[in-house]
């Protein structure tokens, strides 16, 4: 009998001996694995996959709206230039014509806001029209922005409404007439307006303000602002992704049972990642449609914008789609290097494996390193800003910081001992899983870190962008100006602002320029002038140390400068004539350009020293009472009045400026301040405080929904406890102690890391640090965060007590 | 009717989740030093009747009496306390701390009654030693196996010196082996302290250790009389 050998048959294709897909083949497998997993996980996945999803969206609704600021400025800068009469600077004569107007600034203040406004006057029956506006308002009419409209109409813009009594509202300016939806804003119809009254006269608008370049300390506050504002974003959008991930990882150890290797489980997690980052985008994208239509509606801190002009630019969009899902799968695949997903079971090897400290020191150290090594900034200068390098340097910086975190938490919680139940409690959980502690801390630590550089830098930068004006609150607090030179306007100023509610004295000065007439000898000279101001004694107390006075009285002012004195006395000679309208004297050959109108300085007048007014000012030449002299003879004057209001009267200040309204539209009214505050450094600081806003609010929702996480993972120990009779008092301080211990940590670094960072940053600018202890009230918003963070948990936790928690069926 | 000299009564507890009936009309008495086995299929409502009588879960009707308190009118604190001092509970899963090492956990119920940390510490490791764990005292219940694991929690449920201890399948993560050791234990124990034992099973074997068994079908309990 002979047998026949025959090769065993090779298994089929496709039979459990087939190694499977490899390379993108297998990640891609593996990827919509996770992704089916978290689709189809149940409740249990849903809520993990609807958590990260809520909190990479609302990562990405920031991140959306930083892209959208450069289009918001721009698009309101276009508006601002196309709304600015075109021309008024021109060398060129605009000629009256059938399509030109006459047009002044004409802006008030009402309370806290700006209104911006202009006074227009049509020379034909064609004029121009600023965008937005359908018809140019005629005398006595007036078209107002939406928000105007609405305020003059509310009860609180009663006073804002009188001020405008004269004027029949027409129409609102439409949105391409305005800087954003709550801008205050209008236009008066004028029948009287004229050159003389500072009117230019225009044929278009839309003129394009040579843009005044953004000064460089500003530039860098603008960048470190960026950076500490985002940098947390992204921290807390690699937290959002690992949301859960003790629960996915135990059930991946599932999947180890059945065959899959760990490569595969890796990237099945990180396929799981991605669908929550997928749907992060999409919820981001919705979030951001949604505060988009909200900026529309609330400002904060006066700061509102067209939902239109929120626009993410298409490039850094792009950026986000593209980054936010890789990333999503980059966190996750590092993230479980440190855990070895095995059949049995999920053992971390974070707590055998100590966390090292040189590496994490790197990275700080190499931004601190790239901002030594800037060239030095200072305001005004004309440095090329190294924005990229500045950017690079403080990233570093503050991201290193969050990789210091997890190794600071480790290294102190370690030492952690003893104390009462809700403290052994807390530290030993920490001790247990220090790095979910750390993450759920790192955003708020590098957000304070870069709060107080940030506010170090402003303190320091302080005195250039608030700079003190001379002036004086306490002799007056208003400061009226006319351009309209009338002696007659001139008094009724004065008369009107007496008898207005709330004043309780007026500083009325009529002021113009006074001559000495007659022929110069030398043609090359200039003609003697010095200026007249006329006012009551008590207003030229204020103005000059005056000792007795008398209505009728006049005096010589000196100022003590020995020059400017001889100059005064070339004019104001006791017995001799002056020519009150030194018009009349246009050239120095004595031709007369105008009627003369001679007036002799009394020889009684006595020389006398001049002192500041409340706003500052200090005035030299010839004072007059009203008893010497008729204001109505002062062709070419102009009116400055300084008015004490009566501080316990709320609106005192609107009383003068209806009264001023009412006198001339034109008429300025400006609040004396002793501080001055630069106009771009007061909007940065006021985006600041809308960003930082929101990155709080973003960090408040991170630790919350990582608190929730945490007690959710231990609700049936939670229940367990309470089964034997553990107070809720503690199992609360408890969950106090586990976030406070890591904030505090966290605290301590930001500190240090924020003074460390805020000096580089200072030395920088060329500045020296004025404030070490900003960090205070920046400490004491975190504090608040986590007592608010533990408050809002504890509903969850009172819920997790419950003895329901043991029940199984 | 209350039998005479119970330490532990119920009488005519109803208790519903949602449209489930968990108990209904269910009775229940058991004596100082007792040990009464709870049996029944998965879902009758054997957990739910130790839950009611452990103050766990309020029952919708009926009424609970310990030593002479009606459990059913006590607030929610002096329920805790009851639970802290007079009763110790086993459970079959995720009773342990995994942060706190196996001899903290032990120690953590006469904590939360306010005893000192090294007192505490001490009487924990007696229990221990007692219950043969004392090789665990300084590892986390994660890295001691089940049947050790176990062990510590019926030496946490006694270290109270509690006069009734509540076991919920205690047995049901174990191998034979090892559920008759911590049965033995937990017995053992329990007499030597003169403790009463609710025990929920539904294994025939672990009931055995019982003096007497109660069947629980479909919300309603039946004593079977059975005396050891």
């Amino acid at each position: 009998m002979s047998t026949t050998r025959t090769k065993p048959a090779a298994p089929p294709a496709g039979t459990a001996r087939d190694a499977g897909p490899t390379g993108a083949r297998a990640w891609l497998r593996d990827l919509a694995m996770g992704i089916r997993f978290a689709v189809g996980g149940g409740r249990e996945g849903w809520v993990r996959t609807v958590l990260t999803a809520v909190g990479v969206g609302l990562g990405v609704a920031l991140l959306l709206g930083a892209a959208s600021v450069p289009d918001l400025i721009a698009n309101r800068d276009a508006r601002a230039t196309a709304r600015h009469p075109a021309d008024t600077m021109a060398a060129k004569k605009i000629d009256r014509s059938d399509s030109t107007l006459l047009i002044v600034n004409a802006g008030t203040d009402f309370r806290d806001s700006e209104i911006g406004g202009r006074s227009v006057r049509a020379d034909g029956d064609h004029p121009v029209l600023p965008p937005g506006v359908r018809e140019l308002p005629k005398g006595g009419e007036m078209v107002v922005s939406p928000a105007l409209r609405d305020l003059m109409n509310s009860s609180e813009g009663k006073l804002l409404k009188q001020r405008f009594d004269g004027y029949r509202i027409i129409g609102t300016i439409g949105d391409a007439g305005l800087m954003s939806p709550k801008e205050l804003y209008y236009y008066t119809g004028s029948d009287t307006l004229t050159k003389a009254q500072g009117a230019h006269r225009i044929k278009a608008f839309g003129y394009s303000d040579p843009a005044e370049p953004l000064d460089p300390l500003l530039v860098v506050l603008v960048v470190l602002i960026c950076v500490v504002l985002l940098t947390p974003v992204l921290i807390f959008i690699g937290t959002a992704v690992r949301f859960g991930g003790e629960r996915r990882d135990q059930r991946l150890a599932a999947l180890r049972l059945v065959g899959a290797d760990r490569r595969a489980v890796r990237r099945i997690a990180a396929g799981e990642a991605l669908f929550g980052a997928l749907l992060g985008l999409a919820l981001g994208a919705v979030f951001f449609l949604g505060v988009r239509q909200l900026v529309g509606v609330v400002d904060i801190w006066k700061v509102s914008a067209f939902p239109s002009d929120m626009v993410p630019l298409p490039g850094l969009a792009a950026l986000i789609m593209v980054a936010v899902p890789v990333s999503s799968v980059l966190v996750t695949l590092v993230s479980l290097r440190a855990v070895a997903i095995e059949p049995l079971g999920v053992v971390r090897s974070t707590t055998a494996r100590k966390r090292r400290l040189w590496w994490r020191l790197l990275l700080p150290v190499a931004g601190l390193l790239i901002l030594l090594n800037q060239d030095q900034v200072s305001r005004g200068g004309d440095e090329n800003v190294q924005v990229y390098t500045i950017a690079t340097g403080a990233t570093l910086t503050l991201v290193g910081l969050a990789t210091l975190l997890p190794w600071l938490v480790e290294f102190a919680v370690a030492r952690l001992r003893g104390g009462p139940v809700p403290w052994q409690l807390a530290t030993r959980r920490l001790q247990l899983s220090s790095g979910t502690a750390a993450r759920a801390v790192s955003g708020i630590t590098v957000a304070v870190a870069g709060a107080v550089a940030l506010q170090m830098l402003f303190a320091s930068m302080h005195d250039d962008f608030n700079t003190t004006t001379d002036q004086n609150p306490r002799r007056a607090q208003l400061y009226v100006t006319s351009p309209e030179a009338s002696g007659a306007l001139a008094q009724r100023m004065i008369d009107d602002f007496r008898d207005t509610k709330g004043v309780r004295g007026v500083i009325g000065r009529v002021s113009s320029y006074v001559v000495k007439p007659g022929k110069i000898k030398n043609a090359d000279d200039m003609r003697p002038t010095t200026e007249l101001s006329v006012g009551t004694c008590a207003t030229l107390r204020e103005l000059a140390r005056v000792g007795s006075c008398e209505d009728g009285d006049t005096f010589v002012v000196h100022s003590g400068d020995r020059d400017q004195d001889e100059w005064v006395d070339q004019v104001a000679r006791p017995g001799k004539p002056v020519d009150l309208n030194s018009e009349s004297w246009g050239d120095y050959t004595g031709t007369p350009r105008g009627e003369h109108a001679p007036w002799t300085l009394p020889k009684s007048t006595r020389t006398i020293t001049s002192r500041p007014d409340p706003v500052g000012d200090e005035y030299t030449g010839i004072f007059v009472t009203p008893g010497a002299i008729d204001v109505r003879k002062l062709s070419d004057a102009s009116t400055q009045a300084l008015v004490q209001i009566d501080p316990k009267l709320p609106d005192a200040e609107e009383y003068v400026r209806n009264s001023a309204t009412h006198i001339d539209p034109l008429i300025r009214v400006n609040t004396i301040r002793m501080i001055e505050r630069d106009k771009q450094y007061a909007s940065v600081q006021k985006g600041l405080q809308a960003g930082a806003i929101a990155t709080m609010m973003l960090i408040a929702a991170s630790m919350l929904v990582s608190t929730l996480e945490q007690l959710r993972e231990r609700k049936r120990l939670l229940a367990a406890l309470t089964a034997f009779g553990t107070r809720r008092s503690s199992m609360a301080w408890s969950v106090l102690w586990q976030t406070a211990v890591p904030v505090v940590l966290g605290m301590g670094l930001a500190v240090s890391g924020g003074l460390a960072l805020g000096v580089v940053m200072c030395r920088m600018v060329e500045k020296s640090v004025t404030d070490w202890l900003v960090f205070l009230p920046l400490c004491a918003a975190g504090a608040a965060l986590v007592a608010a963070v533990t408050l809002l948990s504890l509903p969850a936790l009172w819920r997790m007590m419950r003895p329901e928690g043991l029940r199984t069926e | 009717m209350t039998p005479a000299g119970s330490l532990l009564t119920a009488d005519g507890l109803r208790k519903t989740y949602g449209p489930t009936t968990a108990l209904d009309d269910a009775e229940f008495s058991i004596h100082p030093g007792e040990i009464v086995a709870v049996m029944g299929p998965s879902g009758s409502g054997k957990s739910t009747l130790l839950h009611c009588l452990a103050g766990i879960v309020r029952p919708d009707a009926g009424e609970i009496t310990y030593n002479g308190q009606l459990l059913t009118g006590m607030s929610d604190t002096a329920l805790s306390a009851l639970r802290r001092s007079e009763f110790g509970f086993v459970f079959q899963f995720g009773q342990l701390v995994p942060e706190l090492t196996c001899l903290e956990n032990v120690a953590l119920p006469l904590r939360l009654n306010g005893t000192k940390r090294k007192d505490a510490e001490r009487t924990a490791l007696t229990w221990m030693e007692r219950l043969e764990v004392d090789d665990v005292r300084d590892k986390r219940p994660g890295q001691a196996s089940g049947g050790q694991g176990q062990r510590v929690a019926v030496a946490r449920a006694l270290v109270t010196n509690p006069r009734v201890l509540f076991a919920d399948e205690p047995t049901g993560a174990l191998d034979s082996l090892n559920g008759e050791r911590v049965m033995e234990l937990l017995t053992d124990a329990a007499r030597s302290t003169h403790a009463a034992v609710v025990l929920v099973t539904h294994e025939t074997r672990v009931a055995a250790y019982s003096d007497r068994e109660i069947v629980v079908r479909d919300g309603k309990s039946r004593d079977m009389e059975r005396l050891v």
